[in-house]
């Protein structure tokens, strides 16, 4: 329930204050918000299986968003952030949907 | 299936009999794809609640505090900032590729119209080199010289009577022997040169002296544009005498040859062809008459 008010509460404040994002930081957004996503979603999966922990939840939140935006941002350095973004993307993208696929489970029981 | 792959690995499976110590980690036996999809949640997870375990903790402390709230609470911020980012992103490119697109049409329009004074301009010259040839005997045959080398080059339309040859691809041709190839097509053009054609064209390609009859890929091209069949060659001249003498000539026989394969071969005589200009020739290479020179 918790979990559902603070995220209301992000959505609603992002949505009304519209922050101006630096440009230097644009390219990382769309990135940290799909290792956001794949935290949420080993979050949701850890509650469903009870072993929810709010220090580790944060943790990997961070680490994951700082990861993935430190990844690309060595990639454009590099030369290589089309394909590093392409790699990271698959790694979480794989991650959500196994999460999701053990949460539909417990959900639904099947 | 995900979830179960935990207990279906078997290097995540500890104290099996036939395993020494020295056995490699899991991610390194896995494969990577599977290795992915049985970490999927992280570890620290049922690390952490295996201590907790251990250590006897039973204040259960599953839900998510104020300090979960707050991350969830970024979170909805970041997706927030993310969607309206892009979609004010898509704004700005939809509006930049309309300004785009007026702009080429503007410049396009610039184009037409300078393109238009420019034939004006090239008609006011050759009218106006007409008038200075006109006024003198000596501009008067030049202009009749300059008029049968255009003719001759290629430089100006020519009109007058000639033949027409109009060849193509036998009927249901399936292999290149019962098609129109470009060498019997150069051969057919030769031939007319060779019986005193002054101008000839192709499928209105008029033929120069810099013209190339070449294959390309499976369609022939002549001045590099493609032809398609049926081709017609138009050949200015004497129209009596052309379309027997090309006959004896031997791109002639080698369409007779081509005709008893069932290739089309059809000689006309026109009492008036238009064939246009050819394409403009750049002038490379020019020098000042000796005696003009001071």
């Amino acid at each position: 329930m918790i979990a559902a008010i603070g995220l209301l509460i992000g959505v609603l404040a992002g949505l009304l204050l519209q922050p101006d994002v630096p440009i230097w930081l644009e390219p990382y957004l769309p990135i940290a918000v799909v290792a956001a996503l794949d935290a949420v979603f080993g979050a949701l999966r850890a509650f469903l299986d009870g072993i929810f922990d709010d220090k580790v939840f944060v943790v990997s939140f961070v680490s994951n968003v700082l990861i993935a935006a430190l990844i690309v941002y060595l990639g454009d350095k590099l030369g290589v952030g089309g394909q590093l973004s392409t790699g990271v993307i698959v790694v979480l993208g794989i991650r959500i949907f196994s999460n999701v696929a053990a949460i539909r489970r417990h959900i639904f029981h099947a | 299936m995900v979830a179960d792959t935990h207990a279906e690995q078997p290097a995540l499976t500890p104290g099996s009999s036939r395993r020494t110590a020295q056995e490699p980690p899991p991610q390194a036996v896995m494969g990577l794809l599977n290795y992915i999809t049985a970490t999927s949640l992280d570890e620290d997870y049922a690390h952490v609640s295996e201590q907790r375990r251990r250590s006897g903790d039973v204040t259960q402390k599953r839900r998510p505090g104020t300090v979960g709230m707050a991350v969830l609470a970024v979170f909805g911020v970041l997706v927030a900032t993310a969607a309206v980012q892009t979609s004010r992103n898509a704004d700005q490119s939809a509006s930049s590729r309309a300004s785009l697109v007026s702009q080429v049409n503007a410049r396009a329009d610039v184009l037409d119209r300078q393109r238009t004074t420019a034939q004006e301009l090239q008609r006011e010259i050759t009218a106006l080199g007409d008038a200075q040839l006109a006024s003198t005997t000596e501009g008067r045959s030049l202009e009749s010289r300059l008029n049968r080398l255009g003719v001759l080059t290629g430089a100006t339309a020519a009109r007058g009577p000639g033949v027409q040859v109009v060849v193509d691809d036998a009927p249901g041709a399936k292999s290149p022997k019962f098609m129109v190839q470009a060498p019997d097509l150069q051969k057919l053009a030769n031939g007319l040169w060779t019986v005193g054609a002054e101008a000839v064209a192709v499928n209105g390609q008029r033929l120069t002296s810099l013209s190339a009859i070449r294959d390309a890929g499976s369609a022939i091209t002549a001045n590099y544009v493609s032809l398609r069949p049926p081709y017609t060659v138009s050949a200015i001249g004497n129209p009596k005498r052309m379309g027997a003498d090309l006959l004896d000539t031997s791109g002639g026989q080698t369409w007779a040859t081509l005709q008893s394969f069932g290739l089309k071969f059809d000689v006309n005589t026109e009492d008036n062809m238009l064939l246009p200009a050819a394409k403009r020739v750049a002038l490379r290479y020019a020098h000042e008459p000796e005696r003009r020179r001071p």
